[in-house]
């Protein structure tokens, strides 16, 4: 589904991803932990399309095609999502606003009729009650005055209605008390299936405790220095990062 | 004075002695009013109110006055259920014709005078702003001037006041308008100047008195022709415990003034301004609210937001006044501006003249483009970049748009300024 090819990455002249090479099938969930700077979420920008990240090295295929030649909204329409680590605040975009028109703009693109007001308010009752949500939050701006919960909470329940192919989660347990992860995990576990791919960026392992992942990447100084089963994301949180790059520096 | 506004001066003195030929109500106040404006002149090249709009293309113009009326303008759909026409300054059909809400009553000039109503107050011109001039010479050249009382405690149904002209051909004109509120009173007056795209320049006054514990709601839409210049200045005098609340919406001509000035002038008196423009095209709009803090407890808002794209620019100058005396006010100033695209400009300028110790005033000014923050985030949902354009612009604006209570205005200032909006976003692709 996803095949990143010694991706090179940089902001100005500061590089940060460096020959970056990962593989990921659909059914497949996949952590990438790392320490701060290792370039997490530049790679999760780089994915979605962020602005001001250059490509300099490599490329990235999705579903077979060229991701990094599309404009962010056509990786979206293409059923990528990625759930932000600082959710924006957009103060007079209405949610479910927000929530319909992506919807649609991920069903016109998969030649489905777009949903009628009756059809798209059953649907959001569904997810907003799996993601513990009053439905009071679908007539508030995005995510305006939201705590940092719930802002989470929103990015998975924009997940839950668009269904993507393959998720991108930025660091989506920062901020996050034990409860609102307990939540945010049900969330993202109930999309997991055969025909959709998970990507979690994280920094601790406390995550996984919860959303258990196929497979385990370290991400240190833009590369991905070692990967294995979620036996990897124990070690590390028992014996920090510093053997791993030991390790590679070794071989 | 330079040889322009000589030569201006007797295009008006010309219009002026024509218009004192066909003998109109008050010659004495309009012959004062004219030699107001023949002492201040056009603005000069370094006039501090004028600081950011010159007045040039229009001294050069010479519009002539429609004395009558040989063509209807295209009538836009109206917005409340009753509706008052004005076509160049004149009521187009006699007040008694006119079916009115209740508990409001309408005369004329000549009507009022009859009534011993004070000509002098009628035709007054107050001093002071960058469009004394222009009140002055609207009240030397006003074909007539309406005078719509508010009766004591009435609240009547909202009442339109569509401000037309002569369509088609060049010229000026110069509606005067006095509303006035008895005590106890609530009106609701929506005012909307409307026009095609000939050249031509309205000059507009409009003087509210607000009595004590009355409202007065002043919806104002301003939606004429790009190639029009537009110059008005609304004065409101506010008594006690009384509220003046404007709904601005200024989308064009092609130059505009606004001064909207008030005096709270006795205790717990209190004006609500809030405003929208749009300078697109090249339009060049420009506001200064001015509101003078008298009494004690009185209160003041300015919440304005403008829009501009293209070679449009735009100037704010909000400015609260709290004088010697007027303890215990308060004063809120609010003025965000969105550039568009980069040809645009705006610029804003929020005071505050404080002479009270004893005030809580506050006041800011942002002007910025869409947050790129946010058009990705909203692309990452699957919006196009117009449409996530456009969602965030319509944002900007719905805070003010939310706060019109009028339904069909608010709808009619939404959809116009959706088409504009709709047309900008058009002209990226």
């Amino acid at each position: 589904m996803l095949s990143i090819q010694n991706l090179h990455a940089c902001i100005g002249d500061r590089k940060i991803l460096k020959g970056l090479s990962l593989e990921v099938r659909a059914g497949e969930v996949h952590a990438i932990m790392g320490p701060n700077g290792s370039g997490k979420s530049t790679l999760a920008s780089v994915l979605a399309g962020r602005a001001g990240y250059e490509v300099t090295e490599g490329r990235v295929l999705y579903l077979g095609q060229d991701l990094l030649a599309l404009e962010p909204e056509e990786r979206a329409r293409a059923g990528l999502f990625l759930a932000f680590q600082y959710p924006v605040e957009i103060p007079g975009v209405n949610n479910a606003y927000l929530l319909k028109a992506a919807l649609n703009a991920v069903r016109r693109q998969r030649g489905l009729p777009e949903l009628d007001a009756f059809d798209f308010l059953a649907l959001i009752r569904g997810k907003m009650k799996l993601m513990q949500m009053d439905e009071s939050f679908l007539n508030r701006g995005v995510n305006e005055g939201f705590s940092g919960g719930e802002k989470k909470r929103n990015e998975i329940l924009q997940m839950a209605v668009i269904e993507p192919r393959l998720a991108l989660l930025d660091e989506t347990d920062s901020g996050l008390d034990i409860d609102a992860l307990r939540v945010v995990a049900n969330g993202v576990n109930s999309l997991r299936g055969p025909e959709r791919a998970i990507v979690m960026v994280t920094h601790y392992q406390r995550l996984l405790d919860y959303i258990e992942p196929d497979f385990v990447h370290v991400l240190s100084d833009g590369q991905i220095l070692k990967s294995g089963d979620k036996s990897l994301a124990l070690e590390l949180e028992r014996r920090g990062y510093d053997w791993v790059r030991q390790e590679a520096r070794v071989a | 004075m330079n040889a322009v506004t000589a030569d201006a001066l007797a295009h008006f003195r010309a219009e002026f002695e024509a218009a004192r030929g066909r003998g109109p109500v008050g010659v004495a106040q309009r012959a004062a009013a004219f030699e107001r404006f023949a002492a201040l002149g056009f603005p000069a090249p370094r006039d501090e109110a004028w600081k950011y709009t010159t007045l040039r293309r229009l001294e050069a113009r010479r519009f002539p006055s429609h004395p009558t009326l040989h063509k209807m303008p295209v009538l836009p759909p109206a917005v409340a259920a009753q509706r008052l026409l004005v076509v160049d300054g004149r009521l187009h059909a006699g007040p008694t014709q006119v079916h009115l809400p209740q508990g409001l009553r309408l005369r004329n000039l000549a009507e009022a005078q009859a009534d011993g109503e004070s000509l002098a107050a009628l035709l007054r011109v107050t001093q002071g702003g960058g469009t004394e001039r222009f009140a002055a010479l609207n009240a030397a050249l006003c074909p007539d001037a309406l005078l719509l009382d508010v009766a004591e405690g009435a609240a009547p149904e909202p009442l339109e006041i569509l401000l037309g002209t002569s369509p088609a051909q060049p010229g000026m004109s110069h509606p005067r308008l006095v509303i006035r509120a008895a005590r106890g009173s609530t009106a609701r007056i929506l005012l909307r100047h409307s026009g095609d795209d000939a050249e031509r320049w309205v000059n507009s006054v409009v003087d509210v008195e607000v009595g004590p514990d009355a409202t007065v709601h002043l919806y104002r839409l301003l939606d004429s022709g790009a190639r029009g210049f537009h110059i008005e200045r609304v004065e409101a005098t506010v008594a006690q415990r009384g509220t003046f609340v404007a709904h601005d919406a200024q989308l064009g001509a092609g130059l505009a003034r606004i001064d909207l000035f008030v005096r709270l002038a006795a205790p717990q008196a209190a004006a609500e301004l809030t405003g929208l423009f749009l300078a697109d095209g090249a339009r060049h709009l420009d506001s200064h609210v001015r509101v003078d803090h008298m009494a004690v407890e009185t209160r003041s808002l300015q919440d304005y937001r403008g829009i501009a794209a293209g070679r449009g620019r735009a100037v704010f100058n909000g400015k609260a006044v709290v004088h010697e005396g007027a303890q215990r006010s308060k004063a809120r100033q609010s003025s965000r501006n969105l550039l568009l695209t980069p040809g645009a400009e705006i610029d804003t300028k929020p005071e505050l003249e404080i002479y009270a110790d004893d005030v809580q005033c506050s006041h800011g000014a942002t002007t910025g483009q869409l947050d790129p923050v946010a058009l990705f985030y909203l692309r990452t949902r699957g919006l196009s970049e117009s449409e996530a354009r456009s969602a965030l612009t319509r944002a900007f604006t719905g805070a003010v748009l939310s706060r019109i209570d009028h339904p069909g205005f608010a709808d009619l200032v939404r959809g116009l300024l959706d088409s504009r909006l709709g047309q900008l976003l058009e002209a990226r692709q």
